[in-house]
């Protein structure tokens, strides 16, 4: 079980002795069930930061605003960052640390362990609630989920109530951290790949159908991208919210730039941000699955990811955040990778 | 005038206005969004906040301007693509959402006027649906100005009653609408005043979200745009466009030139939704860009619905539907910015 | 509500001068409409410029009104629009929409000494008032032209201002030192603070690179200019032109539709943020 103190008291710790510039964790919201990212910085705040099942945000986002904070600052405070991690978090993290995009020494991990559990689908508790607010979720020793109403409390084993990922999930407690919270409970996972079964049994109209249907409905606010700690490039190949121009980008360069999508919320140019943002992520994702969970007109995006994740697992053998010294998938390979696409 | 209208008699109503396009609230699974009725049965006034308000309608994410060509030494040709005029009809539009729409009414009137704004909304009809019980539990319309029955912007207000509806027409669009459907309407009882009255009443009461004195933000917002507070409120904001796309009253758009063939040119000019939380939205040319981060960027929203425009038009840029504290992501709420905003420094 | 000022007229460029090569190239354009139905406008405004399939581009329009047969601009070539424009050649096609904007109020400046300061391509947006108030010179007092670039390669209208020193009194600058320059070296506004123009019934129109506008308004307050006499145009980013798209929206005003003519007493309490 985690104790909330510990956590408190290691952000206090760090705080106080200066080893950090601020602590990224979860506070309770004023309103609503759902918390809120925080950012705490005077040790007396750490009575802010809390723990349970529906801390489901993937805070390593903050880490690249961090970095892009500190490159426009003339004298950055160099310490770093405190993070409270999940199992799926700590993931992200150990990406951004193959891809060299952080140093490990610009980050102080707090991990917490799920305990096998995971985190609530908000959806699925809206149905099990019929209408009842929830005032609270928590965790009992037996891993059920204890979900606090005006009307009482009601048990509820924690597979009806969790998010899809964490059913299939292979991080039940953080791969990389400072200090860890919680057991190191190791959920066995016999089908890590079940969930794309509904799509993969389609045929390729039903497919294609399904997928104009979905797109047809995105209406380009990028919550997506901006939500997911792998997308971190000042300049997104497929689209110019994003142009990193200068004082010294020559008019040609910018007169020549290539325009691979229209902003027109369309399928054909949806398709395209959405595979293209996909493959960029092949052999990166860690299925926090944040971006279908922002999505505002719910697409489920996390198939596309999911998949593509499969294919790295069936073709290189590759799991994207395990192992901060591995190489990233794309910037590798091995001399009995598969080779019979190439001709 | 007012109506009284039965449950089971509403589909035949609509039934009887198939020479317009009819738009209503339709579910796909979570989510609402108002699409094109095909029909009468599908319509079910029962429902919660739309993902989009019917502002997309009028003011669609995208819409062409012009067509333009060119062939061989000749002068480019250029063709004016207007909006179809045909007569439309929205049905179960929520009162904030036809507040905002005279909001936006002001932007894209006043000294030039948006012509394909107006000739689509020239020729839609709105009705609207009372909300008897708030649709979102982050609505909070009487704070600024609303409230879950106004009647601004609207052709026709509906308040469900039960087993009937109380129908009143507010306008001469309203008035033909009632009258194409002339059998199927009685007249209201005294009861039946009583009883709308009473509910409207009473739904003013379920709002549980409230802004307490929100006429002391404007003044106090002037002062405070050099502030720190705004770096500390945009710390988690994720600088997505959810807040802003989903807001009935943001009007914000990009022009851009779509290439359909290059030689001989042939392509068209397009109007695209835009969003003041992008990144570079502001960007000049030159790369400069006058509103570089996070903070001056949720700045600008909250000065822009709250201050810049209450002076210009004497309106709040905002009528509570609380789309953008349901859907941010990171549970950024407009309500407890305004809150911290009207006591700041006390 | 029939006219759709989205809308472009369709104008040929019958004239391209190249003001400034290298680099930074500016070249000067004269348009004329393919159908005449009159364009009258005010010193200051602007006008969106169209290259189709390229987009649109605010520019201001530096011809005078009193000039009836052309419209002129002149453009700095940046990005994707202006390098389309640079490619142009005389008798090519393009799009005008507008006038967009406000004017100066010149009328309330009738009798009163006018002193132009303009640096690098700022001299374009007060070309328009400058020769207006010369087509006009006995309503107005002293005019005088303060201006100056990087280099003397960056200065733009090298001819016309050549003649204008028989007009007004002009003073030209270069940032560094040059063979065969016999003006004044170093940054305009020091050019200013050096010729010291009073402020004694007197009004100042500046344009130019922002830190430029910066040191010129602190300048002029220092030889003792209210904030009611500087004058100067704000430059955003810019899309519709009428005040709807928000792109250039300063503050409670739309740069597009409420400036982009400023005095300093107005800008200064508007937020700085463009």
């Amino acid at each position: 079980m985690v104790n909330i103190e510990d956590l408190r008291n290691e952000a206090r710790r760090i705080l106080k002795e200066g080893k950090v510039k601020y602590v990224i964790g979860y506070a309770k919201n004023q309103n609503g069930l759902m918390p809120v990212p925080v950012f705490v910085k005077d040790p007396e705040d750490v009575e802010k930061l809390i723990w349970d099942p529906t801390c489901i945000h993937n805070l390593a986002k903050f880490l690249s605003d961090e970095k892009k904070r500190k490159s426009k600052e003339k004298k950055p405070d160099e310490r770093p960052v405190g993070i409270v991690v999940k199992g799926c978090d700590s993931r992200a993290i150990v990406v951004l640390l193959q891809e060299k995009y952080i140093n490990r020494d610009d980050v102080h991990i707090l991990g917490i362990s799920c305990e096998g559990s995971g985190v609530i689908d908000e959806k699925k508790l809206a149905k099990t609630l019929k209408g009842k607010k929830a005032e609270s979720v928590d965790l009992d020793e037996k891993g059920d989920f204890v979900v606090s109403t005006k009307d009482g409390k009601i048990k509820v084993p924690a597979e009806e109530l969790s998010a899809e990922r964490c059913l299939e999930c292979r991080a039940n407690y953080p791969v990389i951290y400072d200090i860890l919270l919680g057991d190191k409970t190791r959920k066995k996972v016999d089908a890590p790949f079940q969930s794309l079964d509904k799509m993969e049994s389609m045929t390729e109209e039903e497919r294609w159908a399904f997928w104009q249907e979905q797109i047809s409905k995105c209406i380009r606010c990028y919550a997506c991208r901006s939500v997911c700690p792998m997308c971190y490039c000042d300049e997104c190949v497929v689209d110019t919210i994003n142009f990193a121009v200068t004082a010294d980008t020559s008019a040609d360069e910018k007169a020549g730039r290539i325009k691979w999508i229209e902003k027109s919320p369309v399928p054909s140019e949806n398709f395209v941000y959405h595979l293209v943002r996909a493959i960029h992520l092949a052999g990166r994702c860690i299925d926090c699955a944040e971006c279908e969970r922002v999505c505002p007109l719910d697409i489920p995006l996390r198939f596309l990811n999911k998949k593509l994740e499969k294919e790295a697992k069936e073709l290189f053998g590759y799991d994207a955040g395990f192992d901060p010294d591995e190489p990233s998938l794309v910037s590798s390979f091995k001399d009995e990778d598969p080779e019979d696409f190439i001709r | 005038m007012d109506k009284i209208l039965s449950k089971k008699a509403f589909s035949q109503w609509v039934k009887m206005l198939q020479s317009f396009r009819i738009y209503a609230p339709l579910r796909d699974d979570d989510i609402w969004t108002y699409e094109v009725v095909k029909l009468p049965e599908h319509i079910d006034l029962d429902f919660l906040t739309t993902a989009l308000s019917p502002k997309k309608i009028i003011f669609p994410q995208k819409e062409v301007f012009l067509e333009f060509r060119k062939t061989n030494e000749d002068a480019p040709e250029i063709k004016e693509v207007l909006p179809e005029e045909d007569p439309t009809i929205i049905f179960g539009v929520r009162p904030c959402d036809a507040k905002a729409l005279t909001l936006t009414d002001k932007v894209f009137g006043g000294d030039f006027d948006d012509i394909y704004y107006w000739k689509r909304r020239n020729h839609t009809i709105l009705v609207g649906l009372a909300c008897n019980t708030p649709p979102s539990p982050n609505c909070f319309c009487l704070s600024v100005d609303g409230s879950p029955h106004s009647t601004d912007g609207l052709d026709i207000l509906m308040t469900d009653l039960g087993d009937r509806y109380y129908v009143e027409s507010l306008s001469k669009k309203g008035d033909e609408l009632l009258n194409l459907g002339k059998s199927l309407f009685t007249q209201p009882k005294s009861t039946d005043k009583k009883d709308k009255d009473k509910i409207q009443a009473e739904s003013r009461k379920k709002i549980k979200r409230q802004i307490k004195d929100l006429k002391k933000v404007p003044p106090k917002l002037m002062g405070m745009w050099g502030s720190p507070f705004w770096d500390e409120e945009a710390m988690s904001c994720l600088r997505c466009g959810i807040c802003t796309y989903m807001c009935p009253t943001c009007h914000c758009f990009d022009i851009n030139d779509e290439i359909l063939s290059r030689a001989p040119l042939k392509g068209r000019r397009v109007r695209t939704w835009d969003n003041c939380q992008f990144p570079d939205f502001t960007m000049h040319s030159s790369g400069h860009n006058p509103r570089p981060d996070k903070s001056s960027r949720l700045r600008q929203r909250i000065m822009h619905k709250f201050q810049y425009f209450v002076e210009c038009y004497q309106d709040y840029q905002c009528t509570g539907c609380g789309r953008c504290i349901s859907k941010c992501p990171v549970g950024i709420d407009i309500i407890e910015v305004l809150e911290k905003v009207r006591d700041y420094g006390s | 509500m029939d006219h759709n000022t989205y809308l472009p007229r369709l104008a040929k460029i019958i004239h391209i001068k190249e003001e400034v090569s290298g680099t930074r190239p500016i070249k000067t354009f004269r348009a004329q409409f393919l159908q005449e139905n009159g364009f009258s406008y005010r010193c200051g405004q602007c006008a969106m410029l169209s290259v189709f399939g390229k987009g649109e581009s605010m520019i201001s329009i530096s011809s005078s009104p009193l000039v009836n047969d052309y419209l002129q601009f002149s453009i700095l070539k940046m990005g994707r629009v202006t390098s389309a424009l640079h490619e142009m050649q005389v008798d090519d096609i393009i799009g005008i929409r507008g006038p967009y904007g406000n004017s100066f109020p010149i009328e309330k400046w009738k009798g009163k000494n006018l002193i132009f300061i303009g640096g690098g391509i700022g001299l374009a947006p007060i070309w328009s008032v400058l020769n207006t108030a010369l087509g006009k010179k006995q309503d107005y007092g002293k005019l005088t032209l303060f201006y100056g670039a990087r280099t003397s390669n960056d200065l733009v209208f090298k001819e016309e201002l050549e003649e204008l020193r028989q007009d007004l009194t002009v003073h030209l600058s270069i940032d560094v030192e040059e063979p065969e320059w016999n003006d004044y070296v170093g940054f305009v506004p020091l050019n200013v603070l050096d010729k010291k123009p009073s402020p004694k019934n007197a009004i100042s129109i500046t344009c130019g690179p922002p830190i430029m506008i910066k040191f010129v308004i602190q300048n002029l307050q220092a030889l003792g200019f209210k904030d009611e006499q500087i004058f100067t145009t704000v430059e955003n980013k810019m899309k519709c032109g009428i005040g709807k798209c928000g792109r250039c929206n300063i503050g409670l005003h739309y740069v597009c539709k409420d400036g982009p003519v400023y005095s300093w007493a107005e800008l200064k309490n508007l937020p700085q943020e463009y």
